[in-house]
């Protein structure tokens, strides 16, 4: 399979303005103003397929924006490169243009005052779409979001979880090889967010388009994304699976252990009790280095058993901290 | 294919501005109150005079009606377009295949167009009822809507080359603020040049904020086409001029934008 993205080496670097607080320093500022170098992306290299789904997680500011700007050729890098469809952003723009969809959550693309309809109309044009081709990718698109009785109301009157549907549809119109989606599901209710998460995979899957995705929400990209790369502070802290956090950072299980006979104190490698009364227990156990079955095993054979529960940290907690890393 | 789409995104602009008639009717209503009070003053300035430096009362009037039409044709580009850039919203027309200024150009022209006669029609009532028509010669219409056309063109370009800087300079308000008021000065937009002195007047009759107010619409009243070719050629360098710097400043910019928010 080709690679849809290709980045290798990107290095971008931001100058911003710093100024002390105070009058004189604020004067001072004026004539002569103090710069302080960000390093926003630092050195970072990734290949995506095409096809793939990929989640590109990060706290604020780690640069995962920035990295998504350069690769749709909004900003440029200092050093690096980077491919998208085998095309420069920085050098072949208006050709990426054609290739690549983007869906903002916070920056939506639809008129508000018009009916989506109009929009879609004019993208149309701006893609130099073939009319026929055009009007039959609509309607599937249409029908694929289950927007019918929507496009022809005023973007206004929509609800969020509406228009973000309309806001989809128009950045697939053309047929983009390589899908940017910016925290898509931001803002929306649970139930719009399910939506909004089956019909990535839909588009994904059927028309077999690369999707970026960067979310703050870590359920999209869990039940999204095959692929996770977590940035911070400009650089990759993980490329993988989304399973191999879960495996390779959730080896810490809780366990809480409710017994009929009075359970006594004990020790054994890699669990740790965590709270402790007369009649019940609760460990942290390190899976690494006991196994769950000769805990339950140990459990069994000393006390008479009422009720056992299993728990996983919760994914969010793993990942900050990856991100404190 | 390319002008289709320039083309579609000002006609899409053209019905989007029907989403803002209170707007459109409040800057109406302004439109006329100004020139009711203009009517009533130059009745008072003229007296018994036929003419002031050249002018007719009805000429000076349906001058202003012009030069109203024309400015206020377009809304707050520089505005606009700085706003886009500090707020980052530029990062959707960046990826898209067209350019960002003739988007704007285009998107403006939609607006323009509408807003040019609309004002030109309520301007034309208020003067029509409180003092009267002008005659003008049938075959000057065309030139004129050509000058004119020309004249929120060039407006564009000055205004989009303010709200570009606004990728170095904070605020493009101040900007707008300083360029409006010097469209109405010097731009001659409330009065003809020949009222100014002789050298303020040659100085400003050669500046371009001239050729998006006053010589259209001098044009307008007092037509002769050796006027509107030259008014015709200066505007065309004018505006070729302010797109060069528009382009460059651009390119610069583009290439070290800091698309805020991200």
């Amino acid at each position: 399979m080709n690679s849809a993205i290709s980045v290798k080496n990107l290095t971008k670097t931001f100058r911003t303005k710093t100024r002390e607080a105070g009058v004189s320093a604020s004067f001072k500022a004026i004539f002569k103003p103090n710069y302080k170098k960000v390093h926003a992306v630092n050195n970072i290299s990734f290949d995506v397929k095409e096809g793939e789904l990929v989640a590109f997680i990060g706290p604020n500011g780690a640069g995962k924006s920035t990295t998504l700007k350069m690769l749709s050729g909004i900003l440029f890098q200092d050093k690096g490169e980077c491919r998208v469809n085998s095309l420069d952003p920085q050098t072949q723009r208006k050709q990426l243009a054609f290739q690549i969809g983007t869906v903002f959550g916070q920056k939506p693309q639809l008129w508000f005052h018009l009916p989506a309809i109009e929009s879609f109309n004019l993208f149309s044009k701006i893609y130099e779409l073939d009319k026929e081709e055009y009007t039959k990718r609509m309607l599937s698109l249409v029908k694929k979001f289950e927007i019918e009785d929507l496009i022809h109301q005023p973007v206004r009157k929509l609800s969020l979880g509406q228009r973000m549907r309309c806001e989809f549809v128009l950045s697939l119109l053309h047929n983009p090889k390589v899908l940017f989606l910016d925290e898509p599901t931001i803002g929306l209710d649970v139930v719009v967010k399910k939506t909004i998460r089956e019909l990535i995979k839909k588009i994904n899957k059927e028309d077999n388009v690369t999707v970026i995705l960067t979310s703050h929400d870590i359920a999209d990209v869990e039940n999204i994304c095959n692929r996770v790369i977590i940035v911070n502070k400009g650089k990759i802290v993980y490329d993988g699976s989304f399973e191999r956090i879960k495996k390779q950072y959730l080896a810490k299980k809780f366990v809480k252990v409710l017994s009929e006979t009075p359970i006594n104190s004990f020790e054994m490698k890699g669990v740790e009790i965590v709270k402790k009364t007369k009649f019940s227990i609760e460990l942290e156990v390190n899976t690494k280095e006991t196994s769950m079955g000769k805990l339950i095993d140990f459990l069994t054979k000393n006390n008479t058993i009422n009720d056992l529960s299993v728990e996983e940290t919760p994914v969010e907690e793993v990942i900050a901290e990856i991100y404190q890393r | 294919m390319t002008l289709t789409k320039y083309f579609e995104i000002g006609k899409i602009n053209f019905i989007n501005s029907f989403a803002y008639t209170f707007d459109l009717l409040a800057s109406s209503v302004f439109v006329a109150l100004i020139l009711f009070i203009f009517v009533s003053l130059w009745k008072v300035v003229f007296g018994g005079q036929i003419m002031i430096e050249g002018f007719t009362i009805s000429m000076m009037l349906w001058y202003l009606v012009m030069t109203e039409s024309i400015v206020t044709a377009q809304g707050h580009v520089v505005e606009e377009i700085g706003e886009e850039i500090k707020s980052g919203q530029i990062a959707n027309y960046l990826n898209k295949p067209y350019n960002y200024i003739f988007y704007k150009y285009a998107s403006n022209i939609g607006n323009g167009v509408f807003r040019f006669f609309l004002t030109f029609l309520v301007a034309s009532i208020v003067v029509l009822i409180f003092l009267g028509g002008i005659t003008i010669p049938l075959i000057s219409i065309i030139p004129v809507l050509i000058t004119v056309f020309l004249a929120i063109t060039l407006h564009f370009a000055m205004m989009a080359l303010l709200g570009v800087f606004a990728f170095w300079f904070e605020d493009a308000k101040s900007m707008h603020f300083i360029y409006q008021k010097i469209v109405f000065t010097i731009g001659g937009m409330l009065l003809p040049l020949e009222i100014f002195p002789f050298w303020l007047e040659r100085i400003s009759a050669v500046l371009p904020f001239s050729y998006v107010a006053y010589h259209p619409a001098k044009l307008f009243v007092n037509f002769s086409f050796s006027s509107f070719f030259s008014v015709l050629v200066f505007q065309i360098i004018w505006i070729a001029v302010i797109s060069l710097f528009i382009f460059l400043v651009f390119r610069v910019c583009v290439k070290k934008v800091s698309v805020n928010g991200g």
